[in-house]
């Protein structure tokens, strides 16, 4: 499966490339504890509690002992991470064996934590002053309202959303940057990564924008690790609850009003205060990953005859159907849109790959198709791949040609030695004459020099 | 990048935690060295870390009292800063009925607490949360989130629930439902080492009562996921005796229904569980002395 390029895999990689003091500071916060803990591999998470209780440096041997023989490799990424997020640190004692032991703040947050239980970040505000609260599906229809409204801003570029957000548009920039791309005078056009951005899910897509809303903080006077904190802290109020604005710093009621563009918290105002309400996509940051039951509902049916039908009024929706298929009409509920070749090709110069779009078709469902086996018809998603193959059918490498050997012998060794090396392209004996992949060039240049001698 | 999402979601797990809370088998001193409180504490702790570890982890706890046994607490629906006093109200009231029950009965010694239906009520509780993927269950396998059962029995057991104790064991097996046991009593259950062995479950009986949490989050805390790639505790012997039909005695050998697979301890001329009636050849008495002689005095 091709790597997408654009998400770092998750926000905990963002984490971990922090420097060492920020780091450590982090684990002051017993939020930030437990959300670090959550996003570890199972193992490591299991490493962290069966340790939680021993004070003393434990052997990497001894730790070996723990595993089958056929976790090796899983033993060894989660150590990694430990050490990566500095909850372990690596000591060699007296007798030069490596040794672990947890980090001694991480250790004690999350000790308290299994004492005491779970604690809420900040009391919810009591609901005599709260009125008129949103309840749950009005909450997710607001966010998912707010989160489209950003999407087809972003797409659109040119400001022709009925609704503006409150983005200054050179941050807008700076979301756009990688996924737009704008040559002089023409109007922008989505890049490869932009065109893979908006087939993927919601938590995705909101990891890229609160990725690159973080790395450009420090632009706006921002601390990044307290943007991060806020960040964490925030994913574990409670969905649907208000709280009050007074327990924000200035700078995190300037951050929360983004957020508010984003979809993440909803801003009331009261008589005399005012509170935000945090929405799902807010407490779903700490996780890197969608729940299948937390998925919204799909829309799409797929047919045998490569029609699509998507029970959307969403305009995001028919953008991305475009982005694969021709759109044949559109009714106020119903999209009627048709895959075909030239669209597919066209998709596919774009940079999107037939996986994304199988995947996407599959994950978008409608509820009527979800439950068959498999849930696109298989001749369409075969068809999908294989036109996709068709655009493969030349693949380009680069590479160096090699004519006029000396001497057979020469010619001989050189082509075994291209071999070797796994970067032998062509070769034809007869004219002596033969073609090398452009990465072994340093190695057939000093080889032929040693031949030359 | 797919593939990640799926690997990363493969660890939650609902967990179903049975305590024991006979009164006779706390009150005694000798049958365990670790007090009822002691024990709850230990307990807590353990619920907690399951919970931190991934907040789609669900953990349910069910009392098995003496008379009865009922739902304490299921984290999916109390609030996150109350664990510890909801569990503990619910359980008073628990204890409280589980008394009242109790008066019209005499008990001599420890008596035995009401596993099988405990163990009855947890797999119901697993298929319900799951009523909807009971389909895919069968098609695929797998449930979601992967639930597991763990028991934290002391009191012995009891013959007579045999039957029921089996058959919540093979339905456990069924659904692919794990139940690990860990024993805080002095002898060992035949119970829950047949439980384990058959469901793929681990069983436990720890040497040191007073580091409970340490066994129960490096044994019991373990998911389904990580189970492939950690040295567990293996079992070293499984008491594969069984309970004869009729009067409920623990026995070595014993006639075996070759219609229906009940157990009796003696002959019988008729079924009592499916009505069939033997034939001669049981009631030839050369053979049956036969098998007197043969049984191993144990």
């Amino acid at each position: 499966m091709p790597q997408v390029k654009i998400i770092a895999k998750n926000f905990m990689d963002m984490v971990a490339s922090l420097p060492a003091m920020k780091l450590d500071k982090l684990y002051d916060n017993a939020f930030i504890c437990e959300a670090i803990l959550r996003s570890l591999p199972p193992l490591a998470k299991k490493y962290v509690l069966q340790m939680l209780y021993i004070d003393v440096p434990v052997s990497a041997k001894s730790m070996q002992e723990w595993v089958l023989a056929d976790g090796y490799s899983k033993h060894n990424v989660a150590i990694d991470r430990l050490i990566q997020l500095r909850l372990f640190t690596e000591a060699v004692d007296r007798k030069k064996e490596t040794t672990y032991r947890l980090n001694p703040t991480f250790q004690i947050n999350l000790q308290k934590h299994i004492i005491h239980g779970g604690v809420l970040p900040r009391e919810p505000m009591p609901s005599n002053i709260t009125v008129r609260l949103p309840s749950l599906e009005d909450l997710d229809a607001y966010a998912a309202e707010q989160w489209e409204c950003f999407l087809l801003h972003l797409i659109s570029s040119s400001t022709q959303g009925e609704k503006t957000t409150n983005f200054s548009s050179s941050l807008m920039k700076i979301f756009q940057r990688g996924l737009l791309s704008q040559r002089d005078k023409e109007p922008p056009k989505l890049t490869e990564s932009g065109f893979q951005f908006l087939l993927m899910d919601t938590n995705a897509q909101l990891w890229y924008i609160i990725r690159e809303y973080i790395t450009n903080s420090e632009e706006r006077g921002l601390d990044s690790a307290d943007l991060i904190s806020f960040m964490l802290e925030l994913s574990f109020h409670v969905t649907g609850e208000a709280y009050n604005m007074n327990t924000l710093t200035d700078s995190q009621r300037n951050v929360i009003k983004d957020l508010a563009d984003l979809g993440l918290v909803k801003l009331q105002q009261g008589r005399k205060e005012s509170w935000f309400i945090p929405t799902k996509l807010a407490t779903n940051l700490s996780i890197s990953l969608s729940d299948t039951s937390s998925r919204k509902l799909g829309f799409v049916v797929v047919e045998t005859n490569f029609r699509v039908y998507a029970y959307s009024t969403s305009k995001l929706h028919c953008e991305i159907l475009r982005l694969f298929s021709r759109v044949e009409y559109q009714l106020p509920n119903l999209i009627v849109a048709a895959i075909t070749k030239e669209n597919l090709y066209n998709a596919f110069e774009n940079g999107i790959m037939a996986e994304q779009i199988i995947s996407f078709l599959q994950q978008n469902a409608h509820p009527r198709v979800a439950e068959r086996v498999p849930s696109v018809p298989e001749n369409v998603t075969d068809q999908i791949r294989l036109w996709e193959s068709d655009m493969n059918r030349v693949e380009i490498t680069p590479a160096h040609f090699y004519d006029e050997f000396p001497t057979r012998e020469v010619f001989d060794a050189a082509c075994d030695f291209a071999r070797e090396y796994g970067g032998l392209l062509w070769e034809d004996s007869k004219t002596m004459r033969l073609v090398v992949k452009a990465e072994i060039l340093m190695h057939m240049r000093d080889f032929l020099r040693r031949e030359k001698q | 990048m797919l593939v990640c999402l799926c690997n990363c979601t493969d660890d939650v797990s609902l967990l179903m935690v049975l305590l024991d809370t006979n009164p006779f088998f706390w009150s005694t001193s000798k049958s365990t060295s670790l007090s009822f409180s002691n024990f709850l504490s230990h307990v807590l702790a353990f619920l907690n870390s399951v919970l931190l570890l991934n907040q789609f982890n669900q953990v349910v706890v069910i009392a098995t009292g003496f008379n009865t046994c009922d739902y304490v607490y299921d984290s999916s629906s109390s609030p996150t800063n109350q664990r510890a006093e909801t569990l503990l109200r619910k359980f008073e009231e628990f204890v409280v009925k589980d008394e009242q029950l109790s008066k019209e009965d005499t008990v001599d010694g420890i008596g035995n607490s009401l596993l099988s239906g405990s163990l009855s009520m947890a797999l119901c509780c697993i298929l319900k949360s799951n009523s909807n993927d009971i389909q895919r269950v069968f098609r695929s396998g797998s449930l979601h989130p992967q639930p597991r059962i763990l028991c934290l029995h002391g009191s012995p057991d009891g013959p007579g629930q045999y039957v029921a104790v089996m058959n919540a064991i093979f339905s456990a097996q069924r659904s692919m439902v794990p139940i690990d046991s860990c024993v805080l009593g002095v002898q060992h259950s035949a119970f829950l080492q047949q439980a384990s062995y058959i469901t793929g479950g681990v069983y436990l009986k720890p040497q040191q009562l007073d580091g409970l949490f340490q066994y129960l989050s490096t044994v019991f805390g373990t998911d389904l996921h990580s189970r492939r790639f950690l040295q567990l505790p293996k079992p070293v012997g499984v008491d594969f005796r069984a309970s004869c039909f009729c009067h409920k005695n623990t026995i070595d050998m014993g006639y075996i229904c070759s219609v229906c697979l009940s157990i009796f301890c003696k002959h019988h001329k008729k079924c009592s569980t499916c009505g069939s009636v033997f034939g001669q050849a049981q009631t030839n008495a050369p053979s049956t002395s036969n098998q007197k002689r043969k049984t191993p005095d144990t």
